[in-house]
């Protein structure tokens, strides 16, 4: 006898959806026949806003783009308004751009730790990256006067010089993190749950895989290096040492293991970048930020975030507000054509365990 | 030091001798524009895809040039062998815009089409996807027009909340209630 089939609405409440968003599944028995994403629970319209301000006003709304990342928007917009303008970066705000942006990717880590472990329900490693994770924003806050939302870079650099001993508080904060990663590892890849769960499921097609638009962990993970910080390196990045995390499979289990690498990588760059500062400006000031024209121009900046490639393309028609400013976050991709494609055959019971895999982050579909 | 460009330059002939009617720029390092007319994009697309190893598509994005009565659509390629993004860009018509859909070549195409559908009222013919994407139950213009005012719409459509009707200072009521005085400085930010 076939089983019937059911349609049921995941989302937009549910505490395993990784937002205000909702998937459409067609389900027989409990394996997804069909899924379909609807978004727009938490459209803001943050890009006509950003019409009505100037450029300088423009940086406070980019980071409100995704809340567990809110730094990579704000380096794209940098980068590409840079770009259009011309405008050079002294080479200590590179360096501390790009140690914000890993301290950003650590932090961000963290609450990936939480989700993913959280939607297998093993939730102790959730609470214990979660309050450790604490430990970055209190250095964020000390840095930057906030502690999620930063709005720290600036096309020319960064906003403040770091302040006095905040080096020494860095590196014993990535000293307590690294001991902290052997507990994370034992409690979740050592997990037989956890592995059971992860290996084998959500698999992405690593021929397709370039073509669909993947990128970042979830490209790592089928086995393909691609990574902005290296095929376009900003910032800092060409001056650091560093490796991508390369892993076969395309499953939950390879993006986590990608992950997982990438963390140290990021806790061994703050380390480089602590003990390489350079001296000097941290800013290339702009002039008089009420009155400051950008010449006519597009481009398009991009940074890797925890979850991908985060690229901004700004239009400039040479007047004190920007023509257009156009996000394309990792989750355009990951969250709508890719997910739809990856839940097909997969059990419900994968589905919030899947897009944390993928670091769907709905309000940047939306924005 | 000069920079130099040569990949962005072997990219700008390979492009120069495949089509007529285009008029192309090496923009700064790792980015070459290419404008073109509307019905040579989706062949521009394909050729970039099929011969020159630009493999990935990184974005499509929709510009209001509402003084020349024109929208820009840009299609951003990347290319994992060269590093170059390729921007594609194109003007149609403001009034009923219309532009091929370009889905079959990358999928995920099809999500950015949808956007620009809903936020900018571009049409392309024969493509599948659903037409609510991010609104709901919209009825004014596309709101991502230029021509689509926020502050009016928002004006117009939602109340203001009660209690603010009488738009008092709550700054000056605390400085009366305890008897103190707002110092010079903060004055110019009091309501009058």
């Amino acid at each position: 006898m076939r089983e019937k089939s059911t349609t049921i609405y995941l989302g937009p409440q549910h505490p395993g959806i990784t937002g205000n968003m909702m998937v459409k599944l067609q389900l027989e028995g409990d394996t997804i026949v069909k899924a379909q994403t609807h978004v727009g629970y938490l459209h803001r319209a943050f890009e006509k806003l950003i019409e009505r301000r100037n450029w300088m006003q423009t940086t406070t709304i980019l980071c409100r783009f995704c809340v567990p990342e809110p730094d990579p928007p704000e380096a794209a917009f940098a980068l590409a308004v840079e770009q259009i303008e011309g405008r050079e970066v002294p080479e200590r705000g590179k360096y501390l751009r790009s140690l914000v942006l890993e301290l950003a990717r650590i932090q961000s880590f963290m609450l990936w730790y939480a989700g993913q472990t959280g939607s297998a329900g093993l939730y102790t490693v959730g609470q214990w990256s979660v309050g450790d994770r604490n430990y970055v924003l209190d250095l964020f806050e000390e840095l930057t006067g906030g502690r999620i939302y930063h709005m720290y870079i600036w096309p020319g650099g960064v906003r403040r010089d770091i302040p006095e001993g905040f080096e020494d508080k860095v590196l014993r904060t990535m000293d307590y993190i690294e001991k902290r990663l052997d507990d994370y590892d034992r409690m979740m890849f050592d997990s037989a749950i956890f592995q059971k769960r992860a290996q084998g499921v959500g698999i992405i097609n690593k021929e397709k895989a370039l073509e669909w638009g993947v990128v970042g962990a979830p490209l790592r993970g089928c086995g393909i290096a691609h990574d902005v910080r290296k095929d376009n390196p900003y910032d800092a990045y060409d001056k650091l040492d560093f490796q991508m995390g390369i892993f076969e499979g395309g499953d939950v289990w390879a993006r986590a293991l990608v992950r997982r690498f990438e963390f140290r990588q990021s806790i061994s760059m703050v380390r480089q970048i602590i003990q390489n500062l350079p001296s000097g400006d941290y800013l290339n000031k702009m002039p008089n930020p009420m009155k400051w024209t950008i010449p006519a121009g597009s481009a398009y900046g991009k940074v890797e975030s925890v979850r991908g490639e985060f690229g901004f393309y700004v239009v400039s028609d040479g007047s004190d507000k920007p023509r257009r400013v156009h996000a394309k976050g990792p989750a355009y991709v990951h969250g709508v054509s890719l997910l739809e494609d990856v839940l097909v055959g997969q059990n419900l019971a994968d589905v919030s365990f899947i897009m944390n895999s993928l670091g769907v982050c709905p309000p940047e579909i939306e924005r | 030091m000069e920079t130099t460009f040569i990949k962005e330059e072997l990219l700008f002939r390979q492009l120069e001798t495949a089509f007529e009617n285009v008029v192309l720029e090496i923009a700064r390092k790792e980015a070459v524009l290419v404008y073109a007319p509307k019905e040579l994009v989706a062949p521009i697309l394909l050729y970039a895809k099929e011969k020159l190893g630009y493999k990935s598509f990184s974005h499509l994005s929709c510009v209001d040039w509402i003084e020349n009565d024109e929208f820009e659509l840009v299609y951003i390629l990347w290319s994992p062998e060269t590093k170059i993004n390729l921007f594609v860009k194109t003007r149609i018509e403001r009034e009923n815009p219309i532009m091929e859909n370009t889905d079959t070549i990358w999928r995920q195409i099809n999500t950015y089409q949808r956007e620009i559908r809903e936020m900018f009222g571009v049409e392309f013919p024969g493509f599948i996807g659903e037409k609510e994407f991010i609104l709901e139950d919209w009825e004014e213009i596309p709101p991502m027009r230029r021509d689509f005012d926020t502050l009016d719409y928002v004006s117009e459509t939602f109340d203001e909340r009660p209690g603010r009707e009488d738009k008092q200072d709550v700054r000056e009521r605390i400085a009366n209630r305890s008897g103190e005085e707002i110092p010079d400085f903060a004055k110019k930010y009091s309501r009058e």
